[in-house]
């Protein structure tokens, strides 16, 4: 389905919505984040600074509640989500690829019921990236592209005064069709301008670094060698990387006491740079240095998802790069792994 | 509906056996399943056992799959979960979700020689291996059982090691020379050339701190056993069990799903990350 939205109309759009929750980028305290939408959505963002994920998998989930005394059986009241349809508009290409390989993460072997709880609710309305939103995106190095619709439900390309609509999944056709009213037919100049847009937009230079194909045996050959720990010896260790990123997705476990013997069972986004994220109870630790670490968090996009995946686990949002407060640069890791 | 995954079952202590004492003392504890739910498991599988408000610590199932009635858990007073471990007392209900991992493929090693070498608490992932074997004796060949603690008094399972030397031979090792100490004084390595078990038609599992395993895999290869002829489990720290919390990995694999038994073969493939 492909339809015109003009601008003034999103607003209509969103007002059909009805029933669901809708979020969308707004601008505050300096940074675009998504907030909760009232009205209309302002879809001038550059991109989110937190990544469309925390849909699915927010910071923190409590898995269940518990009450235990001894001598008593505990009782366990677990908490699934159970979420209204939420459809998030502004989404970049970036962020709806990244969902794909996170649906694949919380599936394969052991379906996750708190993910897909969330996750079977989500909509995403996508807007191309006519020119690139930061000055670190790398999303054709990273196989993907400024107007990719993987992982969408809905894409749209701002043609200046009107928007092209494009329903990708049935999801997001049903959702168009609840605002018909706000939509015009999209004519063959109308089509024509958004392909002359997608076409500029894939010129837009970006960063590269390298043959993406010949990356895993770039790793392979430098697995051991010095760099790692020369690119790793400013990292502090803040986890910033990884928190914002729109692909990691390792978590922690624990339990949470409000009192005695009653809490919760909480899952929160975990890091693998933190020194203790692999450290055994022993003392014993199998990545006990940042160079090791660095190589992990390259390692598993880049390595060890294609070779269980056959895909990059990374989507070349460069928000890793824009908010690293030491100047850690996955693109620079990359272009230096694979020239060496 | 999808299974909750994170949802544990409820166990009940069934009995608890004091394995050793002192800083680093180790507890056996027998659990059971009050509401009937309890799972099957194959040797070298692990359970994510949990005390409410405590949290959750991934423990191998050191009893055989042939035991029905319980599973048993070999625990060392080491951190926040063991520690809460170590103060329960039996009728005690905790949580138990799992089993996880894959198993020791000891069905085909019939008609072999078994050598099993293990060090401190690093026993208990491999005793239920041992345990099946010696329960199926006549499917294999000699049975040979290596084990060391620092001290005497860190043996753990030793009622069960008289029992076992009916079936196998045992051959135990203390770190430092104690009065009276009958077998022999060294590290298990040490012991393990010592006696050095032929490799003909032969399988090697071993289980202890990383350092010792290191050495008992050169060693067994000074002996002439192939990397495909020796096993280990690789117990890195676990949070979920289910392959997505992203901590237990060695290269591409999650030990959690892909391990905890890998052959040596299969295990110098991958990243020393263990």
């Amino acid at each position: 389905m492909e339809k015109i939205l003009a601008k003034e109309k999103l607003r209509d759009w969103v007002a059909s919505l009805q029933g669901c929750e809708v979020h969308g980028p707004a601008f505050a305290d300096a940074v675009w984040n998504y907030a909760k939408a009232e009205g209309d959505i302002d879809l001038r963002h550059t991109n989110t600074v937190g990544s469309v994920k925390a849909f699915a998998f927010p910071q923190r989930e409590v898995f269940f509640r518990f009450e235990h005394k001894r001598g008593e059986r505990p009782s366990l009241v677990p908490t699934l989500p159970e979420p209204r349809p939420t459809v998030v508009f502004g989404v970049r290409p970036c962020d709806g690829r990244g969902m794909p390989r996170n649906d694949t993460v919380f599936s394969k072997e052991f379906k996750d019921p708190y993910y897909w709880a969330r996750r079977d609710k989500l909509i995403l309305v996508g807007l191309a990236c006519i020119e690139p939103h930061s000055p670190n995106c790398f999303c054709q190095a990273a196989g993907g592209s400024p107007c990719s619709e993987e992982g969408l439900d809905i894409l749209m390309t701002d043609l200046g005064d009107r928007y092209h609509v494009r329903g990708v999944t049935a999801k997001g056709i049903e959702v168009m069709e609840r605002g018909r009213d706000a939509f015009k037919e999209a004519s063959g100049g109308d089509q024509a301008a958004v392909a002359k847009a997608h076409e500029a937009a894939c010129k837009e230079p970006q960063r590269t670094f390298g043959d993406l194909v010949a990356i895993p045996d770039a790793i392979r050959r430098n697995f051991e060698a010095p760099l790692w720990d020369e690119m790793a010896r400013h990292c502090i260790g803040c986890g910033i990387c990884t928190f914002l990123c729109p692909t990691c997705h390792c978590f922690d476990i624990n339990d949470e006491v409000s009192s005695p013997g009653k809490g919760e069972r909480v899952r929160t986004w975990d890091n693998c740079q933190f020194p203790d994220f692999t450290l055994h109870t022993s003392g014993h630790n199998p990545r006990d240095n940042l160079g090791m670490r660095l190589r992990q968090r390259v390692s598993h996009k880049f390595l060890y998802f294609v070779e269980n995946h056959q895909t990059q686990q990374c989507t070349g949002c460069g928000r890793c790069i824009s908010e690293c407060p030491v100047g850690i640069d996955i693109a620079a890791v990359l272009e230096r792994v694979s020239q060496s | 509906m999808m299974d909750n995954i994170y949802l544990p079952k409820i166990g009940r202590i069934a009995g608890i056996e004091e394995e050793t004492q002192g800083g680093r003392a180790i507890k056996t504890f027998k659990v059971e399943f009050p509401d009937g739910d309890g799972f099957e498991h194959a040797c070298g599988q692990c359970a994510m056992l949990s005390i409410f408000g405590r949290g959750e610590s991934m423990i191998s199932i050191a009893s055989s799959p042939l035991v029905k009635d319980y599973k048993q858990f070999s625990i060392m007073r080491m951190g926040r979960v063991t520690t809460a471990f170590h103060e329960a007392r039996i009728g005690d209900l905790i949580g138990i979700r799992g089993p996880y991992g894959n198993q020791f493929p000891l069905d085909d090693w019939k008609g072999r020689d078994l050598v099993f070498i293990g060090g401190g608490v690093g026993l208990a992932p491999i005793w239920p291996v041992i345990q099946t074997a010696v329960a199926r004796r006549e499917e294999f060949g000699k049975i040979t059982v290596f084990y060391g603690a620092r001290t005497s008094r860190d043996i753990m399972y030793k009622a069960d090691f008289e029992r076992l030397k009916g079936s196998a031979d045992v051959q135990l090792s203390v770190d430092a020379p104690e009065a009276g100490w009958p077998a022999y004084v060294g590290f298990v390595p040490a012991n393990l050339m010592d006696k050095a078990p032929s490799p003909d038609n032969a399988i090697a599992v071993t289980c202890g701190p990383p350092i010792m395993i290191k050495f008992v895999i050169q060693n067994l290869g000074q002996l002439g056993f192939a990397d495909e002829q020796i096993y280990t489990t690789i117990e890195n720290k676990m949070k979920c069990g289910v392959g997505k919390c992203g901590r237990c990995n060695v290269g591409k694999d999650y030990v959690c799903v892909k391990g905890p038994v890998y052959s040596w073969a299969e295990l110098k493939s991958l990243p020393q990350e263990y």
